[in-house]
């Protein structure tokens, strides 16, 4: 991460004011804009705010308070000034720009008549949150991933921002690279919120493996079967199973051959065994492998390895 | 003799001024007829492609010649993200200095340069509608310049030879 990548996030007319904060951008996390309230910056794990002058103060009366004006400003510019290039991502609440840093966004939602959400207005309130690829993330886990040079099914469960996505980065990386373990194999990976591999006009950001296709912005249910007859992967991966259909797609993939990668939201084996619609993949043994990972002193780090029938193979 | 010359010199000078206003007229036609397509471009590009504004300035800049295609790629150079550039005043900034001179009337102009200010709609066929109606303008604008064209040279060739004519007689 650069600190020039930090200051292209924000309008020319106002990078002298970022300066000190991209100064440390290799620990830079997330920056909030709310229009009124104080500006934070999340840097390692701890939350500082910035004042008029751009500097790093940790007191939240210190700080600058960015008017609507301000942050619409920013908003044009990570847009492009074409937020109707952007609407697709709005309408699911954040936009991914070059780099993969992923905007959230919050404001007044414009329902369709039906009640589903058509677009956003008023948004005031930004959440920048700065990818950071760790290379290397996946090292312990890539073991346990591989039997005799094949891919695993694999389950990745952590609480949010327990760094599942970031391991599961690197897993898909290392898969489609070809590691000691295994060779390297073809990976589709459906992308339904541009997390994974973080593409910015349809290129990813992050290296995902030189035998990796992403299929971008394709929810998981109609992704999964679209890139398995498109692209004919040997392993197929995504992000934050949430529901009866992501599962079911997910075993419908894994019955055409492919070898899969997952994740899911939990704090452990059991609390997802109690999820409704994990529990029936899990008694029909679809997983070979669970790692369960968590951040309990504020670092990610692997609790456990188990293996398909719930035994654990390591512990953290 | 002396007054022979006054006389062709005095009726060339009066045709050539006739000449150069019916290709000014000529060259505003021309003008607006690049400026129309130029909007009809941006339409297609926002509607089909959903290419963003600065895309579309280098796509612009790349189908088009002459001091278009300067000025469209100065926009996109400057808009980039490495750049930040605000699309708006760099758009006025940069359309004022490239249809500085040009034979068009202020309206016309107004309506180019100041584009930018109805270029934030939150979806893409509100904002090529937008495009549209400037664009349906310059187009109204290019048939009736184009129509009145032939008949307006003429005339101001005739009129001026004629000018130049009794001018001559007058003074000789």
């Amino acid at each position: 991460m650069r600190r020039e990548e930090v200051l292209c996030l924000f309008p020319e007319g106002s990078r002298d004011r970022w300066r000190e904060v991209a100064k440390r951008a290799e620990g830079l996390q997330e920056i909030r804009f709310r229009v009124g309230m104080p500006l934070s910056v999340w840097i390692d794990n701890k939350e500082n705010f910035v004042d008029e002058q751009g500097k790093i103060v940790d007191r939240p009366e210190k700080a600058m308070r960015p008017a609507a004006e301000e942050v619409e400003a920013l908003l044009q510019h990570l847009c492009r000034y074409s937020v109707y290039a952007f609407a697709d991502e709005i309408r699911q609440g954040f936009l991914t720009v070059q780099g993969g840093h992923r905007i959230g966004l919050a404001g007044q939602v414009i329902p369709d008549k039906d009640g589903r959400i058509k677009n956003m207005k008023y948004i005031r309130y930004l959440n920048i949150r700065i990818a950071h690829q760790v290379k290397g993330a996946a090292d312990s886990v890539i073991p346990y991933i591989f039997e005799k040079g094949h891919v695993q099914n694999t389950l990745l469960i952590s609480p949010p921002g327990g760094g599942k996505t970031t391991m599961l980065r690197d897993i898909i990386r290392q898969v489609s690279d070809g590691t000691v373990y295994g060779a390297g194999v073809n990976v589709s990976v459906v992308d339904e919120r541009s997390e994974i591999a973080g593409s910015y006009l349809g290129v990813p950001q992050n290296d995902v493996g030189i035998r990796t296709d992403v299929l971008d912005g394709c929810s998981k249910t109609e992704g999964m079967m679209m890139a398995i007859r498109s692209m004919a992967p040997q392993v197929l991966a995504v992000d934050e199973l949430g529901s009866t259909e992501d599962v079911q797609a997910l075993q419908m993939a894994g019955g055409c051959g492919c070898r899969l990668l997952a994740t899911v939201h939990g704090d452990s084996l059991e609390e997802i065994g109690h999820k409704d619609y994990m529990r029936y993949v899990m008694e029909a043994g679809v997983f070979d492998r669970y790692v369960v990972l968590d951040r309990r002193t504020g670092v990610c780090r692997i609790a456990g390895i188990y293996d398909g029938k719930g035994n654990l193979c390591i512990s953290g | 003799m002396y007054k022979w010359i006054g006389f062709f010199c005095i009726l060339a000078g009066c045709a050539g001024w006739g000449n150069t206003r019916a290709a000014l007229e000529k060259e505003r036609v021309g003008h607006l007829r690049i400026l129309f397509h130029i909007l009809g471009q941006m339409r297609g590009e926002i509607s089909y492609g959903k290419h963003t504004l600065p895309e579309v300035c280098l796509l612009l800049s790349e189908l088009n010649d002459g001091c278009y295609k300067k000025c469209f790629s100065r926009i996109y150079e400057q808009t980039r993200e490495e750049n930040g550039g605000d699309f708006a005043k760099v758009w006025e900034t940069e359309l004022t200095s490239c249809l500085e001179g040009l034979p068009l009337r202020e309206d016309e102009r107004e309506t180019v340069i100041g584009l930018p200010k109805t270029l934030s709609f939150r979806e893409e066929g509100g904002q090529s509608d937008r495009i549209g109606q400037a664009e349906a303008f310059l187009e109204g604008r290019y048939r009736q310049a184009e129509e009145t064209y032939e008949n307006r040279s003429k005339m101001i060739r005739s009129v001026s030879i004629l000018t130049g004519l009794l001018l001559a007689i007058v003074l000789l």
